[in-house]
């Protein structure tokens, strides 16, 4: 994260070029256009379900059961008659949902951590940064399994559980892309005319970190929705009749010779929207800094 | 070097400590009565029973004193007893332990022996058709759910063409579980392993090399691939990590009779001790794990080696 929008942090007409080429960069890159791609996609599906969907997402019996894909059920029916697209459909709403929330929860509450310890320094930096390396040691598997054992399974619980778990990764990458920017001389100077601690954090830090922070947390979403989908899959998130892509898949073992579709179909949902956050980060990366494309 | 391993088990007690207090807490941020909610599922409990389950917890003590005589039994190398049966909660999970450690050892020998390879020769023909093929598949790979590849495996290997058992304990139920655990890290270790060999790669002893002659096998093998190991090691004790997280979720798929199995089935049960029994247990074995990687790498760097203090 180098770029002429990181070092001119003020209003000059030079971010707003740089936020152009930004996106143009974007598309460029092989992975930036297909994770856009599907991310966008994903989008339409998530808002257009109530249009998109051709049949009641819970309702049983809305076909015969286990009808194999093809036809007026396009993507086939469940164990309950229910139309596998709907469900489907339905399904993007919710992992987006979950992804967005998690990420949303843990990236505030870890960007805010990380930039008090990069800024304070001293005790608060050696608490706050102690801390979350110990928590990040643990993985976020453990810490979300134990939020989870101490909230009880419910997908609300699982979504908190991961934020919760995600927060030490998050405080970890801004603490380390802060003490860059502290390090620089436009913050010495900016101390020095007199800025409060409020304003070289949320105006002078913050600006400056974001960029790497929308990279780790597009990458982040991924792993956040396949965490809540492993959660889910394991039966502690989403309890049923809810088309969550995990819960979908934890049921479909059951009818693994009858109906392998159950099987197929949420497994490349969530493959798919994976990929598309993966690759839409590498993307981001890329167009942010140059540099990074050969890596 | 000693001062590095120093600080290093310095880092690994204060994790292990931080732990025994997060697991005292647990308990006490369920929301409402603990006992009542182990208590729900099985109807015939009197509210002395009730009591009497408190008062062996401790739960009727102020926290502080919990956690000293938590510590105290600790030491003792007792982990109190499981809701349901009554058992000692260290028997219970060391009778389980030895699988989910040969489960996360053979996924992790997959992951490398994959992996790094793979990698490598990436990195070499960087830029390539080899190398972009090969970083889509590693992508795709990483975006594919463990959970969701483990079904596939059990279904064609277990299902569809009957080679491999279904679930079980013996040798031949533990192929599944590692390939998943394993396949699902390669990749990742795959996109590690390309990007630490192209920082050597580019860097001014390994050109040196190079232009004064000496053959690329040797090249490889002498400069690049011992310096671009290094960072691999460090990031070994994360992964082995990320391996026993996995392992959690893999072991319910095949039944694979390890913790992380009897830990989901103690959260479905409200089994507390057992969850804190768990935690702990997992938290050791992270740190003893990682500490040990730190002393191969303290001595395989020789910067960290020879450093006098």
């Amino acid at each position: 994260m180098s770029g002429s929008a990181t070092s001119m942090p003020h209003r000059s007409s030079e971010p707003v070029q740089a936020k152009h080429g930004f996106w143009r960069r974007l598309v460029r890159t092989p992975n930036g256009f297909v994770g856009l791609l599907i991310v966008a996609v994903l989008i339409v599906c998530a808002f257009g379900a109530d249009f998109l969907a051709p049949y009641n997402p819970t309702k049983m019996g809305s076909g015969p059961r286990f009808l194999p894909p093809g036809g007026t059920y396009l993507l086939g029916t469940d164990e309950f008659g229910r139309d596998m697209l709907s469900r489907i459909l339905y399904g993007s709403r919710l992992t987006l949902l979950i992804g967005a929330v998690a990420v949303g929860i843990s990236l505030t509450i870890g960007m805010l951590l990380g930039m008090v310890a990069a800024y304070c320094r001293g005790w608060i930096e050696t608490v706050l940064m102690r801390s979350s390396d110990i928590l990040f040691s643990f993985t976020e598997t453990l810490i979300a399994l134990s939020c989870v054992a101490v909230l009880g399974p419910s997908l609300q619980n699982a979504v908190l559980a991961v934020a919760i778990a995600g927060i030490p990764f998050y405080a970890r990458t801004c603490y380390s892309a802060s003490l860059v920017e502290v390090s620089k001389p436009y913050f010495e100077a900016s101390i020095a005319a007199g800025a409060g601690p409020f304003r070289m954090v949320f105006h002078h830090l913050l600006p400056n970190v974001l960029p790497t922070m929308i990279v780790v947390a597009t990458l982040g979403v991924s792993t956040a929705i396949l965490a809540a989908a492993g959660l889910s899959f394991l039966g502690l998130g989403a309890q049923p009749p809810t088309p969550e892509w995990g819960y979908m898949l934890a049921g479909s073992r059951d009818y693994i010779n009858r109906a392998p579709w159950l099987m197929t179909i949420p497994g490349v949902a969530i493959a798919i929207t994976v990929l598309g956050f993966n690759l839409l980060g590498d993307g981001f990366r890329t167009a942010l800094d140059p540099k990074e494309r050969d890596r | 070097m000693l001062s590095f391993l120093a600080g290093r088990l310095t880092m690994g007690f204060l994790t292990i400590f931080v732990t025994t207090i997060l697991v005292t807490l647990l308990i006490h941020l369920v929301p409402g009565d603990p006992v009542q909610i182990m208590y729900a599922q099985s109807q015939g409990t009197t509210p002395e029973q009730m009591e009497e389950v408190r008062k062996s917890l401790g739960l009727d003590k102020s926290i502080p004193v919990q956690y000293a005589m938590f510590i105290g039994r600790l030491l003792e190398g007792d982990l109190g007893n499981t809701i349901r049966g009554g058992q000692p909660v260290l028997d219970v999970i060391l009778q389980r332990l030895p699988n989910t450690l040969v489960l996360a050892v053979a996924a992790m020998a997959i992951a490398i022996l994959i992996g790094v390879p793979i990698g490598f020769f990436a990195a070499y023909k960087q830029g390539t058709i080899w190398d972009v093929t090969l970083m889509i598949t590693a992508i795709a790979g990483i975006s594919m759910p463990h959970f969701w590849l483990g079904l596939i495996l059990l279904f064609y290997f277990a299902v569809d063409l009957g080679w491999l058992p279904v679930s079980g304990g013996g040798p031949l139920n533990l192929v599944l579980p590692a390939l998943t655990l394993g396949l699902s890290n390669a990749a990742i270790f795959a996109r590690l392993t390309r990007s630490s060999m192209i920082d050597v790669l580019s860097q001014d002893f390994v050109q040196t090399a190079i232009a004064k002659g000496l053959p690329k096998k040797l090249v490889l093998r002498r400069h690049v691939l011992r310096a671009g190991l290094i960072p691999i090691i460090t990031m070994m004790g994360l992964q082995f990590a990320f391996m026993m997280g996995g392992a959690i979720v893999v072991e319910n798929i095949f039944s694979w009779n390890g913790v992380g199995r009897m830990a989901v089935e103690a959260i479905f049960q409200r089994d507390y001790p057992i969850i804190q029994g768990f935690i702990l247990t997992f938290a050791v074995v992270v740190v003893f794990v990682s500490i040990m990687l730190d002393a191969v790498y303290a001595f395989i760097d020789p910067r960290i080696r020879r450093s006098q203090t």
